[in-house]
């Protein structure tokens, strides 16, 4: 029933690349940021089960192994979002727990009726997949990819969490919904247009609505959580639309949105260290703290809204073709949704780094971390040169397919 | 083929190198952009007579090739030489600026951009290259004068929402007819309705690239605030030439438009739209810069015009009258920014009488202004003669053809108008005390603004010889026929006439001179300095017309922006997602969280702590498991 069940394939490979290296950047700017000393062996301790679980659900094809995994994961949030140990951040982190435990708790029951219906929880000889089935486990994974109305937990997270694992959560953490998504529902043994159909319309409608969120969210983390909420939109959108152009675009940009958004918070931990503010009203000029950071940031939104030179350029593209495949109305609905990254995207860089009397003014501020800035630039590197040379990627995805 | 390869990675490759090398960066910019015109060169001669095209890789059923016709091979050596003249300019104009460095580096990635979309073999790969564009859009207007982050705000945001329109106009064409690579074996016919969508969403990018109404908001917007070189980079040149090409390679090699009229009909409204509107615009304004951007914007529309109308004469008319906007456009702000350089104001008010004390800066001005205002024999005069006589020839399938007729015309006055308005108050008129040291500016900075001039003559008077001949014509694959010039037509009696109104209205709205007397003001003599004239009143009659000046403050106000429109609609959604669903559905879980914790007390209090009542749940419990394993 259970074992150390993994394979590997091009897509599970990928991914794995991407949450390692997403997690040791966390672990750099952990080194250099986190020092509590009671309980910071505690810190390593869930990050490496965050990335652990990550690139076990990532490699695994036994359900089970999937859900114990899933389990350690939201363990490893729960405990990771409670850090700092104040009223607030327990309290984020309990709602964060429950709301994940919940819906997995959901999940299992899919997979239980699942299991009954097959006899085995081995994801190659799964044959039926019963519509109840499907939708109990579908509540469990739109928990865990943020998806309205599940997203609830995400935004208090965000704001508890050291910024440092943050960075994890929003790389590795929430994509395992969408990962399970990709391993389960795609691989063509479940064909319920309707079932898709209605999943890509939520994922729509999730994006837009996360990005009018974040449109007028003024906390910054707040902002960054319902960017997440609205990108991972797109993901979902480009497995439940499918073929080879949704799988591809799905799986670029579960990595685009990782390196992005982890570098993204990275850089908003910078600045809160260094101003000392969360707020978007409070913080302007920032282009005067550190002009690498400035750029490193442009280039990350840049990855996030999806212009060329960024790998977000032709993960988008490849999201959108196999929307309009499916329906040229879908590609609509994506075209709405990605207007809205735009607007809350600009308006988050401007009002951070840019701002009318910037000349005049004094900054307030201390020295910002050096390490954090590397840490968020070489992200954005990193974004740079696989969108730059993104044949590499792409190649490598579908030269075996799954 | 290597040069398709050399004109795209030798500018950013170089440009980078002297960004990083910083003492250097003259030299290596100087080899980036003549190397690129070499390599420029040798593409238009060689597409004169043969088609290059080839693959670089094809994945996933998408092919990234390089293709270049004659259309690309014109816009590629176009696209080199204005780099090499705005760069000239900007040696003397920008140096010493705060952010020089990173200029240079855009201008230089600008340019191997503009070159990728020029020569790209299919739209996707296209819209790789158009994407660089925004970026380096958004870098180049950081740049400014003086504060300029939400200009660039602006722009990006409305260039961004355009993109992606355009990105899923692409990908439904992609998605509906299969094979994108040019040449296509047959032209798409408008048979499906998602075609029609694809054209009109390809068609927003293109429209947003050439600056025309309703997306061209972010053009007097920036003017404000960034230098005339930016201005003559990408408002003014490149992005004309990219919009163009794009626009030609849609409407006449992928789609083709002249067979449907209901699209024709849509080009030439939003052409006519743009002519008058952005040129009533540029009228009123007071600030040299704005003025030309509006200019620039207006002339867009004629560009439409002729490519909407579908008759082959109009269409190179409409190409021809792209590469007089660019000349002429850059001449204008290229002469304005050297006025700017020595006064540093474009502020109408202030400026005045100029003219003598920069002679060569006048001069290129003046047939620059001449040549956009369609003055024969000036280059202007030939595209839009060429335009108006496609529009009378439409005639057979649009009914009505003379009301965008009457608009070119009326846009040609309004065009002659508000250029003299700009001439008169910089250059004559009376000059202010504070302006009597100014010099000619520097010769860097005067030469490119001569040569455009001078262009801009050889281009008039041997037009038929030397740019219809060798540059247009073999550029638009369609077989014009005879151009018979000096036919006397309809369309060369009404420029005429256009011209000679265009002056009575300015002897109408001026003082030839001013006629010098003490001014008393409650009996103190006003000094001569508070008494001058100054240019911006010219049409200061338009004032006295209540609704006018009321739609003026409007438009000045924004409340024809779509920029404005798009972030009240992106806001009213945001308010009903953030303020409406997003606590809608936050209440729902604290109402589900409350019923468990009334759950839990509810259970509680059954739970007294006394022995008795305990051991009596006990029991309870006992008898219904035995009441189970009974029954």
């Amino acid at each position: 029933m259970i074992g150390f069940d993994f394979f590997l394939d091009q897509y599970g490979i990928f991914l794995s690349i991407i949450f390692v290296f997403i997690g040791l950047m966390s672990l750099i700017y952990g080194l250099a940021t986190v020092r509590e000393k009671g309980h910071r062996l505690e810190f390593y301790l869930m990050l490496l089960l965050i990335i652990g679980s990550g690139v076990g659900v990532a490699l695994s094809y036994n359900l089970l192994l999937i859900y114990v995994l899933w389990e350690v994961s939201t363990f490893a949030v729960w405990r990771a979002v409670g850090y700092y140990r104040g009223a607030g951040e327990i309290s984020a982190s309990s709602f964060t727990f429950l709301v994940n435990f919940a819906a997995a708790t959901v999940m299992l029951v899919g997979l239980m009726i699942l299991y009954v219906d097959n006899g085995t929880f081995n994801l190659f000889k799964i044959s039926v997949i019963s519509d109840t089935a499907a939708v109990l486990i579908l509540i469990g994974i739109l928990t865990k990819s943020v998806t309205i109305p599940l997203h609830i937990w995400l935004a208090p997270a965000y704001e508890a969490i050291p910024s440092a694992i943050g960075g994890s959560l929003a790389g590795i953490a929430e994509n395992l919904g969408a990962v399970l998504f990709l391993r389960l529902f795609t691989m063509g043994h479940y064909a319920a247009p309707a079932f898709f159909n209605t999943v890509a319309w939520i994922a729509i409608l999730s994006s837009i609505i996360g990005g009018g969120v974040a449109l007028r969210a003024n906390k910054l983390r707040t902002l960054l959580a319902f960017s997440t909420v609205s990108q991972l939109g797109f993901i979902i959108l480009a497995f439940a639309v499918g073929g080879t152009y949704g799988l591809l675009g799905g799986v670029l940009y579960i990595a685009a949105h990782a390196l992005a958004k982890s570098g993204l918070f990275y850089g908003v931990g910078v600045i809160e260290e260094s101003t000392g503010k969360d707020d978007l009203r409070n913080v302007a000029c920032l282009l005067r703290l550190s002009p690498v950071l400035a750029v490193s940031m442009a280039l990350l939104i840049g990855s996030i809204v999806g212009f060329f030179p960024m790998l977000g350029f032709f993960s988008k593209l490849t999201v959108i073709i196999g929307a309009v495949e499916k329906t040229a109305y879908f590609g609509v609905g994506a075209i709405v949704a990605a207007v809205f990254t735009l607007l809350y995207s600009t308006r988050f860089y401007h009002e951070l780094f840019f701002g009318p009397q910037c000349d005049v003014q004094k900054l307030r501020a201390k020295r910002p971390s050096y390490v954090g800035i590397a840490v968020s630039f070489v992200l954005a590197l990193v974004s740079l040169l696989l969108g730059v040379f993104f044949y590499q990627p792409v190649h490598y995805l579908v030269s075996g397919g799954i | 083929m290597n040069e398709i390869y050399y004109v795209i990675v030798v500018p950013i490759f170089f440009g980078l190198l002297g960004f990083l090398i910083n003492r250097l960066r003259t030299e290596l910019d100087l080899v980036a952009f003549l190397l690129t015109l070499f390599y420029a060169i040798r593409i238009f001669i060689d597409t004169r007579t043969q088609i290059i095209s080839y693959n670089v890789a094809s994945f996933i059923g998408i092919d990234f090739r390089f293709y270049a016709d004659s259309l690309a091979g014109f816009i590629v050596l176009f696209n080199a030489i204005f780099a090499i003249l705005i760069w000239l300019y900007s040696l003397r104009a920008m140096s010493k600026t705060p952010r020089e460095r990173v200029y240079y580096l855009y201008v230089a990635l600008t340019l191997s951009a503009a070159n990728g979309v020029v020569l790209s073999g299919n739209l996707i790969f296209l819209l790789l290259f158009w994407n660089v564009l925004v970026f380096s859009l958004y870098g180049l207007l950081q740049v400014g004068k003086v504060y300029s982050a939400p200009a660039a705000r602006k722009a990006i945001t409305i260039i961004g929402v355009s993109d992606y329109v355009m990105m899923l106009g692409i990908v439904i064409f992609f998605v509906k007819t299969g094979s994108i690579n040019f040449p296509l074996d047959t032209k798409v016919l408008f048979t499906d309705v998602w075609l029609i969508v694809s054209y009109l969403m390809i068609l927003v990018g293109v429209l947003a690239k050439l600056g025309t109404v309703p997306m061209h908001t972010w053009i007097p917007e920036a003017a404000k605030v960034v230098p005339a070189s930016t201005l003559a980079y990408l408002p003014g040149s490149l992005d004309k030439l990219l919009g163009f090409y794009l626009l030609m390679r849609l409407s006449y090699y992928i789609f083709d438009i002249s067979k449907y009229v209901p699209l024709q009909l849509t080009l030439m409204i939003i052409g006519s739209i743009t002519i008058i509107f952005m040129a009533l615009m540029a009228l009123w304004q007071k600030e040299a810069q704005r003025m030309l951007a509006f200019s620039t914007v207006s002339q867009a529309g004629y560009m439409l015009l002729g490519v909407g109308t579908g008759i082959p004469i109009a269409i190179a008319g409409a190409l021809f009258h792209m590469l007089n906007n660019v000349i002429y456009k850059s001449a204008l702000f290229l002469s304005t920014g050297a006025v700017e350089y020595r006064t540093k104001t474009t502020n109408l008010d202030s400026l005045g009488g100029l003219g003598v004390k920069m002679p060569v800066t006048l001069f290129a001005f003046v047939v620059a202004a001449l040549a956009i205002s369609g003055v024969p024999p000036l280059n202007g005069f030939y595209s839009k003669w060429m335009i108006y006589q496609g529009i009378i020839e439409t005639s057979s399938t649009i009914n009505i053809w003379f009301v965008f007729l009457i608009c070119a015309m009326f846009g040609s006055i309004l065009t002659l108008a508000y250029n003299l308005k700009l001439m008169h108050s910089i250059f004559l008129g009376e000059r202010p005390k504070e302006l009597n040291k100014v010099r000619e500016a520097r010769f860097e900075m005067v030469v490119p603004a001569l040569l455009l001039a001078l262009v801009c003559i050889v281009f008039g008077i041997f037009a038929q010889a030397v740019p219809l001949k060798y540059l247009i014509l073999p550029s638009v694959v369609y077989d014009i026929g005879e151009i018979g010039f000096w036919s006397p037509t309809l369309a060369t009696l009404l420029i005429i006439v256009g011209i000679v109104v265009g002056i009575v209205v300015y002897l109408f709205g001026t003082v030839m001179k001013p006629r010098r007397t003490r001014v008393y003001v409650g009996g103190e003599i006003l000094d001569e300095e508070s008494a001058r004239i100054t240019g911006p009143n010219f049409y200061s009659s338009i004032d006295s017309v209540d609704m006018l000046k009321k739609t003026y403050d409007f438009g000045e106000g924004g409340a024809f922006d779509f920029y404005n429109f798009l972030h009240g609609a992106a806001s009213g959604v945001a308010i009903l997602s953030r303020d409406v669903l997003d606590r809608l559905i936050t209440s729902l879980y604290r109402v589900f969280g409350k019923i468990v914790t009334m759950f839990g007390k509810l259970t509680s209090l059954l739970h007294t702590g006394e022995l008795y009542n305990y051991v009596g749940w006990i029991f309870l419990g006992g008898i219904i498991i035995l009441l189970i394993l009974v029954f």
